[in-house]
């Protein structure tokens, strides 16, 4: 049993804090590890693949979570979760675009902390079950099964929320798709005030495809959402 | 204040009054004195010179007279009546020889013995005459006075004394407008500015006076910033207990699901937790400007306005933009305010109840107008609402802290903006935003 359960690193430099999470988690069904400094995180993550998700606080002395984040991103695909203070909207942000999977505001309910670390869990393992899709457009080609982008033949570079936002949008191309929506596909959760993350992630993937010649595909479509282009509409809007 | 600028009271024109006078003063006095002493001193030397000339020459005939014929006196009035004998006005005056004998009269009866007074004078013939005549009298000194201030040089020198006063005038009070006027400017940016060295730097009473004021803004400010830093740091370490308590609220209700005193402790830290952000959000708006960006109003709006379908999805916003509209300014603090007005008008509607927004381009200033159809504010209660922690008292909210407001209110300061509330005929409530384009 103990094999099955999906394991979680806790980085935080409360250390009481850290017990108490770490006891609610352990006894939601998690197997759960704690950390007390951003430098002994990076050791471990560097030494280790084994964990399923990353709870990450931003704000601690010496080095920052975000430090922890920019080094960690560069070497390791684990998805993290940031822990940020409710009215950091810059940290969230730069969190997001240095490639966070998610933010949770700190103080929180540990049941929220549960759903989220789930919700995470849930999407980077979607790709390794049920009904791989093969989408085409625009020269981008998706392939569901190893979640992967492939333009020219060339794999983009996309972290899981990224690659999950455009399937979504490929798969609904021509239509508006609200944040709401989207969040609660793409993120496994509803979308809150003042919420970022998709934002961020759109933008993301437009700088990526960008890198790669290809423009405008994605539309903002203001107080509503956001919309793949199909190519006759993308012929339309160039016209 | 500006009323006072050019009054009477003002000390510009008390100490150029002061002073002008003084120097008025003191060059009358000495022009008084100097025509007092010399003037009647050279009047008098003249006076008897005409005199003793003139005796002399009535001293010579009479002689001459005498030692022609026995008629000498009819003889003498002749020749001084003629007047080509005489050298200018007659004197009136008495001559007695030495014998005590009257040898010419000329007016002097109607003049008192008292007002006399006698000189003496040597004939041809060696003969002592003595020659009575009025005390010499000066004309009156004031006449003399103003006679010499008439004249042009007295005109230079008032022109003189009046620009010497002003300058005077000008150099204490100069100081003092620059000192006011940079404490207000303190007051209003509470910003620290530094005082240019030269005032500090002169040493006599302003110099103190600047450094005072220097050492003063000093103080408020370093009393200023701990308390900002306080509130921000209690703030900052009143969110890790709540975090803990939070987290063993989750424990105990993860080991006895049916505690329902825990979902109270919930709620109750998500509101010490939004109200430490409130706090957070206000002392951070009392904290130095960020630099000046240029904003979309219109897009912040939006985005506002999108984000109370997440938080308050029963009550339709509409948001209406006329025109496009940039202003200078501070993004994250109009965002805080639209947030809090928007926000309090979808608080207070009821579901279905709809909230207009819209911006207006003025020339020189833009307008978001906020309007909901709830309950309203009554009219005295209107001054209240932006006072920290005060709310609406027909109101039995108790989601919110009366902090909203306030911090809307600080942030359209920050902008030199204003905030106009209106109770509409039809009910409801109407808050206008107006902001100049460009910052001070």
């Amino acid at each position: 049993m103990e094999n099955d359960k999906y394991k979680v690193l806790l980085v935080d430099d409360d250390i009481t804090l850290c017990d108490l999470l770490s006891e609610f988690l352990q006894e939601d069904g998690f197997a759960v590890e704690t950390l007390n400094s951003g430098d002994a995180a990076i050791l471990r993550l560097m030494e280790t693949d084994e964990f399923d998700t990353v709870v990450l606080d931003i704000m601690m002395p010496g080095m920052s979570g975000l430090d922890v984040l920019r080094t960690v991103r560069a070497k390791r695909h684990v998805p993290i979760l940031m822990l940020t203070g409710r009215g950091d909207d810059i940290d969230r942000i730069v969190g997001l675009e240095m490639g966070a999977d998610d933010y949770l505001a700190k103080p929180c309910n540990p049941r929220e902390l549960g759903a989220r670390i789930r919700a995470i869990i849930r999407r980077t393992q979607q790709g390794n079950s049920s009904n791989i899709v093969h989408a085409q457009l625009h020269g981008i080609v998706l392939d569901s099964g190893t979640r992967t982008a492939l333009v020219n033949n060339i794999a983009l570079p996309l972290t899981g929320a990224e690659f999950n936002a455009l399937s979504l949008l490929m798969e609904r191309a021509g239509q508006t798709i609200s944040k709401q929506d989207m969040t609660q596909e793409v993120l496994n959760r509803p979308l809150e005030a003042y919420d970022r993350a998709m934002d961020v992630h759109v933008s993301r993937i437009r700088q990526k495809l960008a890198a790669v010649s290809i423009q405008d595909v994605i539309k903002s479509v203001r107080g509503v959402g956001y919309q793949m282009l199909t190519e006759p509409q993308l012929q339309q809007e160039k016209g | 204040m500006l009323k006072h600028t050019f009054g009477v009271k003002r000390l510009f024109w008390r100490i150029f009054i002061a002073f002008w006078l003084a120097s008025l003063l003191v060059m009358i006095a000495t022009g008084f004195v100097l025509v007092n002493k010399f003037s009647s001193d050279e009047y008098n030397k003249r006076f008897f010179n005409d005199v003793v000339s003139q005796a002399e020459r009535i001293v010579w005939r009479y002689e001459q007279d005498l030692a022609t014929s026995g008629g000498a006196k009819v003889k003498l009035k002749d020749w001084v009546n003629n007047k080509h004998n005489r050298d200018g006005h007659l004197i009136p005056m008495l001559i007695k020889n030495d014998n005590g004998k009257t040898v010419y009269h000329y007016r002097l009866n109607k003049i008192k013995l008292k007002d006399r007074t006698e000189q003496h004078v040597t004939g041809p013939s060696n003969r002592e005459y003595q020659v009575h005549i009025r005390k010499p009298k000066a004309p009156r000194i004031y006449k003399q006075v103003l006679y010499r201030f008439q004249s042009l040089q007295f005109g230079f020198i008032f022109i003189a004394s009046a620009l010497v006063s002003a300058l005077l005038s000008w150099s204490i009070i100069l100081p003092l407008n620059y000192l006011g006027a940079f404490s207000r400017r303190y007051a209003n940016q509470q910003e620290v500015a530094i005082l240019p060295r030269k005032l500090i730097a002169r040493g006599d009473e302003l110099g103190d006076l600047a450094l005072d004021i220097d050492f003063m803004i000093n103080k408020t400010h370093a009393a200023a910033s701990a308390q900002q830093q306080l509130l921000h740091d209690v703030s900052h370490e009143l969110r890790a207990p709540l975090a803990r308590l939070q987290a063993s609220a989750a424990l105990i209700e993860q080991k006895s699901p049916d505690s329902r005193h825990v979902k109270q402790i919930h709620n109750d830290c998500l509101r010490i937790d939004q109200l430490i952000q409130q706090i957070l959000d206000y002392s951070k708006l009392e904290q130095g400007s960020p630099t000046v960006e240029n904003c979309d109003l219109n897009a912040l709006c939006q985005h506002v306005v999108d984000n109370m379908a997440v938080n308050y999805p029963g009550i339709p916003v509409h948001f209406t933009a006329r025109g496009k509209i940039e202003l200078a300014g501070y993004p994250e603090a109009l965002l805080q305010a639209l947030d809090n007005i928007i926000g309090n008008a979808c608080k207070y509607s009821a579901n279905g109840e709809l909230v207009e927004v819209s911006t207006l381009a003025r020339e020189l200033s833009v307008v978001v107008t906020v309007r909901d159809h709830g309950p309203g504010v009554d009219d005295e209660e209107m001054s209240k609402l932006s006072q920290p922690f005060y709310r609406a008292g027909n109101q039995m909210h108790t989601n919110g802290f009366g902090l909203g407001l306030s911090i809307a209110v600080k942030a359209i300061n920050k902008h030199n903006g204003e905030l106009r509330m209106s109770s509409p005929d039809d009910g409801g409530l109407c808050v206008e935003i107006i902001l100049p384009r460009t910052l001070p």
